[in-house]
Parts: C-alpha cells; sequence; structure tokens
C-alpha cells in the first residue's frame, strides 16, 4: 500500500461549531497522530477560499486521503468531493467527521464533552482515512421514454410537458378514461371556471398526441431494473370494444337492460353494463363492464354487439401483459375522498339527506345525475336550509391528522354557487378556514358578502326526524360560547378530506417508495427535493403526494416532468460506486444473500457465483452482513475501514 | 393524562395543562355535552381553554356541573381527555375545600357504611321477602382506613372548616 | 361460569327487584353469583371528582377483594363497571400508579395485583351467552316497540372500555330482538340522562332527563329498557319531576333488561319483580306484550306469567 499523506480540515461553520468545539484544542489532538500531514482550519470550509484552501493543499502537500470536520456529510459531502475531482482526486478518498449535528449543536451546553467528542470523531475519522480506496463510479445509459402512472390532471400535464419536450411517454390508466377527479368537478375556485372546459381539451391532447401512448384500464404489476432502465410489467384488462373503430354513438347502451350504479356520478345515478363514463372521455370510447353483463351469448343477452353498427364489440376481447422500458417514472396516482361512515355521529349513509362534497359537485354540473340541480336526496326537491360542515375525517386524531387544504375552498365554492343559484339559507361549520391560495381570500369574503353564514365551531352531531328526514345540526359558536341548534336542516354537507389510495401504497411496494405517516408518498425533501422520491429516477406527482388543490397539482406535475427531463435530456449518469462486490472464489453459491437483498439487486451469474448489479445495489450492507462464507464486501464501507474507526475509539480510553 | 394520586399541586396543574394543550378550540366538546345544552355556562371547552391560556385552574364552581358522560372526550378530534381533565380540577377545588354539599353527605355516608346509600328497613324488608341473600358485611374499619390514608378525610375536615370561616 | 357479583349500593339497596330477575335468569345459563363484602364501587363521578386517589383505591380495593377469590367481577350497574374498569385500566397500564395505590391498600392488609377481569351483565349475556342462545331460551315473544338507553358508563371511554359501539351501540338491541321485541331507534340515543349531576344541580340535571325524553317520546316507544340501575332510577322516578317541573305528560315504563328476559323465559317469581315498578301501566304494558290485552283488573300481569307456556 502507498503511503499515506492525510490531510484534517477543520470548520469552525461561523459560530456553529467554533462557538462550542475548542477548535485549537481538537487541532492540538490530532497533528500527533500518525500519517497526519496537515491540520487546517477554515471559517467555511464549504465557501469558495475554503475549497480552494483544500485544493491548493492537496497539490502543495501532496495529500492522499483528506478529512474534513464540518457539517453533516449530508449537507457537503458532493461539495467537498466535486472540490477533490478539481484537484484532479479521486473524491472517494474523502471523509467527514460531523462535527455540527452529532457534536456541536446538541452538546452546546457542555463545550468540554463537545470537544472531546470532537476530538474522537476526528481521530475516528483519520483511522478510517487510512483505509479508503479509489472508487470509479460507473455510468449507465438513460433511456429516453418516460412512464406515467395515473391520469388525472397530474398525470396528464406531466405526460404533455415530456410528450412536448420529444420524449416518448406511457400514459398508464387504471379506469376507462382519463381525467381523474377534475373531470367530475363542476366549477373550480378561485375562478369559477368550468372544469371540464379547461380540462377537456388537455385530455383531448393526450388522447392524439404522437408521443403518448394510453393505456387505459391498465396497471402496472412489476418493476424491474434501476434509474434509466426500468423494466415494467404492465396488465391491461379487456374493453371488449375497440377504441379505434368505436363512434360513441351509444347504439349499444340504448339497448344494454342492465342498470349499475355510476362511480362517476359519486352512484347518484345509473349507467349501463356497457357505457362511457362521461361524453368527453378519452379514449372516446365505450367499455363494457363484464362484472354486471348477464351474458354475451344470445340467449342471455348479447343485445350490444348486434345493436353496434361499427362493429366496435368484440366478446372475446382479452387481458393484455406489456413490458415497458423506460428510463424515469412518475407516480401520479391520487387520491379518494374520505369514507364519512366512519364518523357516525353524522349520520352519512344512514340519512339520506347527510352527503359529500363529491356528491354536490356531480349535482352542480349541468352534465351530471340532477342536471346541475342541487336536490334532497329523500324527496328530490330544493334544499332551502343547508348546512356545510368542515374537516370530516381531517385534523381529527380518530381519523387523519392533517389538513386536506382543498376543502375550505371547495366548500365556499359550492357554497357560494348554491347561494346564487337559489338564495338558500347556508350555514357553514369551520374550525379555521384555510383560504391560503391566490385569490382565495378574496373568494371567501365574496361568498361571506353574498349572505353565506360561516360559524366558528364544529358540529358535535346531526339528527334526523325519521318522517320528513330533515335534520337537526348541534354545535357550537365557539366565538360567543353559545349552543347553536339548527332546525328543519334540508341538506347537510360533509366537507369529507383527501385520504392516500390503496392503489397508491400498491404502487409504492412495487416501486419501493416510502410513504409518509399519512400514507401518502413521501418526497425526498419536503423542501428542497418536493417531486423527488428517494429512488433515483422515480418522481412523485399531484395528491398522490398529499394533499392539495388543482394549481399546486399541476405545479408539482411539471415539476417532475422536468425533473425526468433533466435526467433524459443528459442521456447518461453517475452511479454512487456505494455497491457491494461478491469475491467468487469465497462465494459457495447458497443464494442466502439473494434472499435477503431488499432491491433485488443480486443475481447468479453463469459460473454459478452470486454477483451484483451496481446500478441496482443501493449499498445497504445486508448481504455483505448475512453471507455466511464472508464473500461479499461492501464499497466504501468495508468491514476493515469500520473495525479501525471503533478501534480508534476504543484505544483512546486506555 | 395519569391519575391525579401525589398530592403536589404545581404537578397536578402542569400535568392537566399538558393533557389541555392539543386542544384546537373546535368547539365539538360543548357541541356534545349535555349540560352545555341546557346550561351554557358550563363550556367543557372553556374550561380546557382556561388552563391552556393562564397556566392555572381557575376554580369557578362550575366544572362540578360535568355530568360525566365522556360524550366530550368520545367527539374530541384531538384526543384531549376532558373528563380527565375536570376530574383534575375538582378534585383541586375539593383539596381546598370547595366542594358541593351534596357530595359531601355521599362522602360521609360511605365514610361510616361503605356505601352510597344505606339498606333501608324497608329494602331489608323486600329483600327478605323477594328471597334474596343477606348482603355479604362490609368492614367499615377498612372503609375508614383507606379514606383516612388517601386524604379523603383531610379534605372532609377542611370542607367543614371552610365552612364555618365567616365570608 | 363463576363470578363475584357486584351488585351495587343502587340495586342492592334500592332496586332489589332487579336483582331479584338477575338472581333469577343467571343460574339458567350457568352463571354463578358468589356475594362477597364489596363496598361502594365507588360511584365514578362525584367520588372520583372528590379524590381521584380515594376512587382509585377503593375500586382497587374491591377488585382486590375478587382476586383473593380467584373470581372475576360481574357488574350489574354501567357505573360500577365504569369504575371498576377504568380503575382497572389506571392500575393495569402505570406501575407507578399501581404501586402507589398498592402502599395505601398495604394498610388494610391487601394487594391489587391485576388478575381479575372485569364484565358488565350485558357483555355476558350478549357476547358469551349471545342472542341466539338467549332466543332459544324464551318461551315467549315479547310484542312490544321500545327504545334502549345503553348508558353512558357502558359506552365511554369507548377505547379503554370496548364493550360497545359508542356512537352506535347495538348490543342491548340486539338482546331486546332476542325476546322479540322491536328497538326503535331514536333521537339521542347515546346522550346521558343527567343522572351525574342531580345532587349538584337539580334544575340542570332534569333539563338534560327533559331533553333525553323528548328524543324517546318521539318515535311513541311502548316503553324504555336499559341496563343500568342509575338510569332506571333516572328514568322512571325522573320522568314525574321532569313532568312537574315542565308541565309534560311522561308515562314511560322503564325496564331493566332482565326483568323483561324473565318474563320471556316464563320463569317462576317474575310477578313478584313488576310490581315494584312505579309507572302507572307497567304491568299492562308487560300484560299487552305477551298477548293479553285489556286493562290491568282483567289481566294482571303476574297470574298469567306462568300459565301462558
Ligand atoms: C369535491 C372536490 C372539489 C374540488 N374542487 C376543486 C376546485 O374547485 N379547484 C381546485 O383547484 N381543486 C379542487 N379539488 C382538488 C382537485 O380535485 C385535485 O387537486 C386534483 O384532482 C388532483 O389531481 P390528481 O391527478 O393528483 O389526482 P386524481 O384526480 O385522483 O387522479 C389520479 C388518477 O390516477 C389513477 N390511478 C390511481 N391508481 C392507479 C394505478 N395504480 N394505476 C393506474 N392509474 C391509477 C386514478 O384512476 C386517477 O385517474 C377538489 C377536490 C374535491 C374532492
Ligand atoms: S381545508 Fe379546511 S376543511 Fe379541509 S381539513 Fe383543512 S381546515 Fe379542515
Ligand atoms: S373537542 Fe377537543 S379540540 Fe375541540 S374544543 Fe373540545 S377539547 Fe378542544
Amino acid at each position: 500500500m502507498p503511503e499515506n499523506r492525510i490531510g484534517v480540515f477543520l470548520c469552525h461553520c461561523g459560530s456553529n461549531i467554533a462557538g462550542v468545539v475548542d477548535i485549537q484544542r481538537v487541532m492540538e489532538a490530532i497533528r500527533a497522530l500518525p500519517d497526519v500531514i496537515l491540520v487546517e482550519d477554515y471559517k467555511y470550509m464549504c465557501s469558495k477560499p475554503g475549497q480552494q484552501l483544500l485544493k491548493d493543499a492537496i497539490k502543495k502537500h501532496n495529500l492522499t486521503k483528506i478529512v474534513i470536520g464540518s457539517c453533516s456529510p449530508r449537507m457537503h459531502e458532493n461539495t467537498f468531493r466535486q472540490a477533490l475531482r478539481e484537484a484532479g482526486h479521486n473524491p472517494y478518498l474523502l471523509e467527514i467527521a460531523n462535527l455540527r449535528e452529532h457534536d456541536s449543536w446538541i452538546h452546546s451546553d457542555d463545550p468540554e464533552a463537545a470537544t472531546e467528542k470532537a476530538v474522537d470523531l476526528v481521530r475516528m475519522a483519520v483511522a478510517r482515512a487510512r483505509l479508503l480506496e479509489p472508487l470509479e463510479e460507473p455510468e449507465v445509459d438513460i433511456k429516453k421514454t418516460s412512464l406515467v402512472i395515473g391520469g388525472g390532471i397530474a398525470g396528464i400535464s406531466a405526460a404533455l410537458d415530456l410528450a412536448n419536450a420529444g420524449f416518448k411517454v406511457y400514459l398508464v390508466e387504471k379506469e376507462a378514461t382519463i381525467g381523474g377527479k377534475m373531470a367530475r368537478h363542476d366549477k373550480t375556485f378561485p375562478t369559477l371556471d368550468c372544469a371540464s372546459c379547461i380540462l377537456t381539451p388537455k385530455m383531448a391532447e393526450v388522447g392524439a398526441h404522437p408521443n403518448i401512448t394510453l393505456l387505459t384500464l391498465a396497471d402496472i404489476e412489476a418493476v424491474e431494473g434501476y434509474v434509466g432502465n426500468f423494466k415494467v410489467t404492465v396488465r391491461q384488462k379487456p374493453r371488449y370494444v375497440d377504441t379505434e373503430k368505436c363512434t360513441s354513438c351509444g347504439d349499444c347502451a340504448e339497448v344494454c337492460p342492465v342498470d349499475v350504479p355510476s362511480e362517476f356520478d359519486a352512484n347518484l345515478a345509473y349507467r349501463r353494463a356497457i357505457y362511457i363514463p362521461f361524453a368527453q372521455a378519452v379514449p372516446s370510447a365505450y367499455v363494457l363492464d363484464m362484472d354486471n353483463c348477464l351474458g354475451v351469448d344470445a340467449v342471455r343477452c348479447g343485445k350490444c354487439k348486434t345493436a353496434c353498427e361499427a362493429g366496435a364489440i368484440d366478446y372475446d376481447d382479452h387481458e393484455r401483459v406489456l413490458t415497458l422500458e423506460v428510463g424515469t417514472i412518475i407516480v401520479a396516482t391520487g387520491f379518494e375522498v374520505f369514507d364519512a361512515t366512519q364518523k357516525p355521529e353524522y349520520g352519512y349513509g344512514e340519512y339520506p339527506n347527510v352527503v359529500n362534497i363529491m356528491e354536490i359537485e356531480r349535482m352542480l354540473s349541468s352534465a351530471g345525475p340532477t342536471g346541475g340541480h342541487v336536490v334532497r336526496p329523500s324527496d328530490l326537491k330544493e334544499p332551502k336550509r343547508i348546512v356545510y360542515i368542515q374537516c370530516v375525517g381531517s385534523r381529527d386524531e380518530r381519523t387523519n391528522r392533517y389538513c386536506s387544504r382543498i376543502c375550505c375552498m371547495t366548500s365556499i365554492k359550492q357554497a357560494r354557487m348554491l347561494r346564487e343559484k337559489t338564495g338558500a339559507d347556508i350555514w357553514l361549520f369551520y374550525i379555521d378556514l384555510r383560504t391560503f391560495g391566490k385569490g382565495y381570500e378574496e373568494f371567501y369574503e365574496a361568498t361571506a358578502e353574498a349572505g353565506v353564514t360561516f360559524v366558528r365551531g364544529r358540529v358535535g352531531e346531526i339528527l334526523q326526524d325519521d318522517e320528513t328526514k330533515d335534520l337537526i345540526v348541534r354545535g357550537e359558536d365557539t366565538l360567543l360560547g353559545r349552543p347553536v341548534v339548527l332546525e328543519d336542516i334540508d341538506l347537510v354537507v360533509l366537507a369529507t378530506g383527501m385520504v392516500p389510495t390503496a392503489s397508491t401504497s400498491h404502487v409504492a411496494h412495487l416501486l419501493n417508495l416510502s410513504l409518509s405517516p399519512d400514507g401518502f408518498l413521501m418526497e425526498a425533501h419536503p423542501k428542497l427535493r418536493p417531486v423527488d422520491s428517494f429512488n433515483d429516477g422515480i418522481f412523485v406527482a399531484g395528491t398522490a403526494q398529499g394533499p392539495k388543490d388543482i394549481p399546486d397539482t399541476v405545479a408539482q406535475a411539471k415539476a417532475a416532468a422536468a425533473g425526468a427531463m433533466a435526467l433524459m435530456g443528459k442521456g447518461r449518469i453517475k452511479v454512487e460506486p456505494y455497491y457491494s462486490v461478491v469475491d467468487e472464489d469465497k462465494c459457495a453459491g447458497c443464494r442466502v444473500c439473494i434472499s435477503v437483498c431488499p432491491y433485488n439487486a443480486i443475481f447468479v451469474n453463469e459460473r454459478g457465483a452470486s454477483e451484483v448489479n451496481p446500478a441496482l445495489c443501493k449499498g445497504c450492507g445486508t448481504c455483505t452482513a448475512t453471507c455466511p462464507s464472508g464473500a461479499i464486501r461492501s464499497q466504501h464501507y468495508t468491514d476493515g475501514q469500520i473495525a479501525a474507526m471503533i478501534h480508534e475509539y476504543l484505544s483512546a480510553q486506555q | 393524562m395519569r391519575p391525579v394520586i401525589w398530592d403536589d399541586d404545581e404537578e397536578r396543574v402542569s400535568d392537566v395543562r399538558q393533557a389541555a394543550q392539543p386542544c384546537f378550540q373546535c368547539g365539538v366538546c360543548a357541541a356534545s355535552c349535555p349540560v352545555f345544552r341546557v346550561a351554557p355556562e358550563f363550556n367543557p371547552r372553556i374550561a380546557v381553554d382556561e388552563i391552556v391560556q393562564t397556566g392555572t385552574v381557575a376554580v369557578t364552581g362550575r366544572e362540578w356541573y360535568c355530568a360525566y358522560c365522556l360524550m366530550c372526550e368520545q367527539r374530541c378530534p384531538m384526543g384531549v381527555a376532558l373528563c380527565e381533565i375536570l376530574v383534575a380540577i375538582k378534585n383541586l377545588s375539593a383539596r381546598d375545600g370547595k366542594v358541593p354539599p351534596s357530595i359531601v353527605e355521599m362522602m360521609d355516608v360511605i365514610r361510616f357504611t361503605g356505601k352510597v346509600s344505606h339498606p333501608s328497613k324497608g329494602t331489608t324488608r323486600r329483600r327478605r321477602e323477594l328471597g334474596l341473600p343477606e348482603l355479604p358485611e362490609v368492614d367499615a374499619a377498612e372503609v375508614q382506613k383507606l379514606l383516612e390514608v388517601t386524604g379523603a378525610i383531610d379534605r372532609l375536615t377542611r370542607y367543614r372548616e371552610a365552612e364555618c370561616e365567616p365570608q | 361460569m363463576k363470578y363475584a357479583f357486584f351488585p351495587g349500593c343502587t340495586i342492592a339497596d334500592r332496586l332489589p327487584f332487579i336483582e331479584k330477575s338477575i338472581r333469577l335468569v343467571c343460574p339458567e345459563y350457568d352463571i354463578g353469583l358468589v356475594g362477597l363484602p364489596f363496598t361502594c364501587c365507588p360511584e365514578p363521578n362525584s367520588v372520583q371528582s372528590f379524590s381521584q386517589y380515594t376512587w382509585l383505591t377503593m375500586a382497587a380495593r374491591n377488585i382486590a377483594v375478587a382476586e383473593e377469590h380467584d373470581l372475576d367481577i360481574l357488574t350489574a350497574c354501567a357505573g360500577c363497571f365504569e369504575s371498576l374498569a377504568m380503575a382497572k385500566h389506571m392500575l393495569d397500564t402505570s406501575a407507578d400508579t399501581r404501586a402507589h395505590v398498592n402502599r395505601a391498600l398495604a394498610n388494610i392488609g391487601r394487594e391489587y395485583t391485576g388478575q381479575a377481569r372485569v364484565v358488565h351483565l350485558l357483555q355476558v349475556l350478549h357476547d358469551d351467552v349471545g342472542c341466539k342462545g338467549i332466543e332459544e331460551r324464551t318461551l315467549r315473544q315479547l310484542r312490544m316497540r321500545v327504545v334502549t338507553h345503553s348508558g353512558c358508563h357502558l359506552l365511554r371511554p369507548e377505547r379503554v372500555l370496548q364493550v360497545d359501539l359508542a356512537e352506535a351501540p347495538a348490543k342491548l338491541d340486539a338482546l331486546v330482538r332476542a325476546l322479540g321485541m322491536e328497538s326503535v331507534d331514536y333521537m339521542d340515543k347515546t346522550m346521558c340522562c343527567g343522572a351525574g349531576i342531580r345532587g349538584v344541580n337539580r334544575d340542570i340535571s332534569f333539563a338534560v332527563l327533559r331533553e333525553k325524553f323528548a328524543g324517546m317520546s318521539m318515535v311513541h316507544p311502548d316503553a324504555a329498557v336499559v341496563f343500568c340501575p342509575t338510569c332506571f332510577i333516572s328514568f322512571e322516578a325522573g320522568q314525574r319531576v321532569v313532568n312537574r317541573m315542565f308541565g309534560t305528560e311522561y308515562r314511560l315504563p322503564v325496564f331493566y333488561y332482565t326483568e323483561l328476559l324473565a318474563v320471556a323465559m316464563g320463569l317462576e317469581g317474575t310477578e313478584s319483580i313488576l310490581s315494584g315498578h312505579r309507572v302507572q301501566g307497567t304491568e299492562e304494558t308487560v300484560a299487552r306484550a305477551m298477548g293479553h290485552g285489556g286493562t290491568p283488573a282483567q289481566a294482571p300481569m303476574g297470574t298469567h306469567g306462568a300459565r301462558e307456556v
């Protein structure tokens, strides 16, 4: 082994470190260590002059290994590695001792002990540095194709940006049409522009875009590979209708004898077993719901096929399994509306005239089940007295603790429209009104002016008069400290929040993505990497990541598309060399490592020995620790390096 | 919240305050409270708020209006144990001898009989007529002892003193 | 199954006919009742508010007494159940609390160990015997429309007691249906009856009870069925006070569940039970439910009870 010439650089981080740790004393203690040629300190090592000092010292003193005592390697490891590269040095010959997060910040009340700890940390870093080896960073090609999972407004926006930039996109949607929840809205806050007017042109664009392959009725089943080279298995259910031939004339639905509650209309209306979710659906084609079909043979039914002049119906259509090869993936699987039967005191599901905001959204829509009239489900009469209840299933220990963000504005929007359309008396019970977006507070003020009464307080319970199905609402006006009892209420609307979908956690599982405690997808950093996942090449967008409104959803989708483009535009990417390597001479071929690897990165090669795919390996070390023959080595975290650190630490005690 | 059994005022108040901390003043507790419905001068939300805001337990006397039906706790979205908090407040005022007379009466009966009601001659006869077994005797001395070591007797004494004090 | 029977002060001293019905019914399902020297549970609101430490220690003593006999405790009152179950919860979840309480108990030579379970009769009948088991043993169906009231202290705090759904209790209704009765839903079903503050503030307490009655009377039931003696007294005696205070005219018979169970099972001795009731027309209501329409003079319920089979 060549001679070790170690340079140690201690950063003050202003007073962050130096204010607690006695840097001079640490320098004294370190100087005497074997192989340490140089010990320097500087106010801000990460600054330009700090980096320059590092680069100059490497050259001047012919340093072979670098130790830096500074903040966490999560902050500036890359900065310093780059400085090493610029000095013509291998970037992996660097070790950082975390003197800030692990020391000065948490021991600010005991400078003496903090200084001792700093000495220990730097000594250990020096011990490891002696054994560091130069590592090469493998480069991989990136396929210039993207997969977008979920065809709501998030998926649509991301797909269009990518496609317009010249990348190929597969858009996978599990329903029969794209559009997601936004397709069900009537008007959107705060501008009250009609949702379909702004959404459907985008949907049509997706349908017609030469760079986009749209796969509806499809879900992903398996994902292999790594950034730049994912291999995705997609299972697509049969539609039984040829989208090319179908003219959406509707003759088939006309003759279909089956009525099924329509999911798209929040089950407030019926559709047929062969149906189109809504007029502007994309693809613009009918779909046969085989679960509810009476039977396709002439004996049981088979009427639709006879009725279809275009000959688009194919009862023999079958499931397809496709394999897609893509470089990047964007997950935009959206949200679901909270199921209010979980709050039994509100009687949802039991009292017909207690509904949720999504149902009102459909009723308000002129294309909806009631032709744009909001009615009492019990007798289809127009409600004259309406109560809105906020935060149902949100900000609640028993259901979800988070704020769903969109329900305040959604209720205000609906209340405003109802008030203007029908002049109904409306009370809106809230805890806090969250009108945070651009133009939102103004929208709220205008709604209050329009005569909607806002009551600060959460409703305790709703009771029903079983004869009239009228409702009684009990709450407290917390600003007055008085009970509020509203009788003869025609309609109660629950502002049900957003919840993560089961299908999001399913996709997360397949892609090895983390979920936050609330069940939404976790981003790599809440502020600085809001659309990246922890897995390179995979991005998150829209409400799958957390509750948000349309503007935020679209912004995030465009950001995710930009992130994917940044990777694919470059075409090649360097992979960190923190992978494990198998010593084939020692490997007994027992395959234990394959069974424990959480990233499926190990395979058996043609020589019968285990081999690690560097691009898949995250360097977690599970296999290294498990291998009974000691044949696996985690690069950059070798047993020897770690043992040396422990040894160094313990030897000081004597 | 852990039960209030230590005789340290400050610790209790800070316990209670901590338990009340998550409250965001939504009013579901009051909206669900049967007493508040007929007597709005008693408001569980405000009882909780007072502790959070002032860090002290204001003993107003109204805390005794809580019927202990636990409806507020049931519905509180923040998991605040309101009834427990109210119990703690009442414990503190009882320590100072501020207790409604009906409760003192009940405590006195328990003190001497171990029960909240004496079996009257009539019920004893009724029990015999119905062929019910004799009730097992409770050792009144045991009860006395427990009331003594848990401070109940002191509280009763303090109540009597407070009663005699000229205003 | 043998239990340490905890009738509670109210049943034992004020409503012996309820105890009678329990003692009639239990042996039929092989539920053995052992009497032990229990004190007051103690009462969950007033005593606990006066001194939680005293309340907890007395409850711990009662449980310790059952433990000494290796028995689980069977309560018949929602209040006793609440006190004992909550005390048990506190003692079982905090070693500190338990040690503190055991130091007090040491003065009387007892110790709480946490061995004994605390159950309410509703749980034994519904969860162990089961509605089917109940129905099989009835000799007659009771044709009655009733409202049920499980009692606050059987339902809440839900996460600790876990007896039934606190917002939509169904067990007592299921038991009632097993006797052939119809259980009608009503407004404020889970609301309190106001008994907890009867001594502290009579006016408020009865105002609460009035609200409760307003909800029940809207569905015109034949009777109310409860599973707690305090609720029983609150409803039975309380309705007269409500009538006097607010000028209402409620006359709603009230039953403790096992009374009706005994009647439906056609057990000997049920006649003596119902005569203890104070609401006029209680016995006629039962007679009618058994299919003996007519006036009380023609059909005093007791005489028909045993013959019906
Ligand atoms: C009642 C209501 C009213 C609203 N009103 C407004 C408003 O006025 N203004 C406003 O700005 N915002 C409003 N919002 C918010 C708005 O709906 C959302 O911000 C927006 O729809 C989120 O879009 P998305 O693409 O993230 O999710 P979604 O619309 O849920 O789309 C997700 C898509 O992914 C698909 N999918 C899910 N899992 C899979 C899978 N495994 N494979 C393939 N596909 C999958 C789903 O089928 C769906 O099509 C409202 C929300 C509600 C509930
Ligand atoms: S947006 Fe409003 S209604 Fe929705 S959870 Fe947040 S505060 Fe509650
Ligand atoms: S219900 Fe809970 S959060 Fe709401 S006001 Fe009452 S204590 Fe506070």
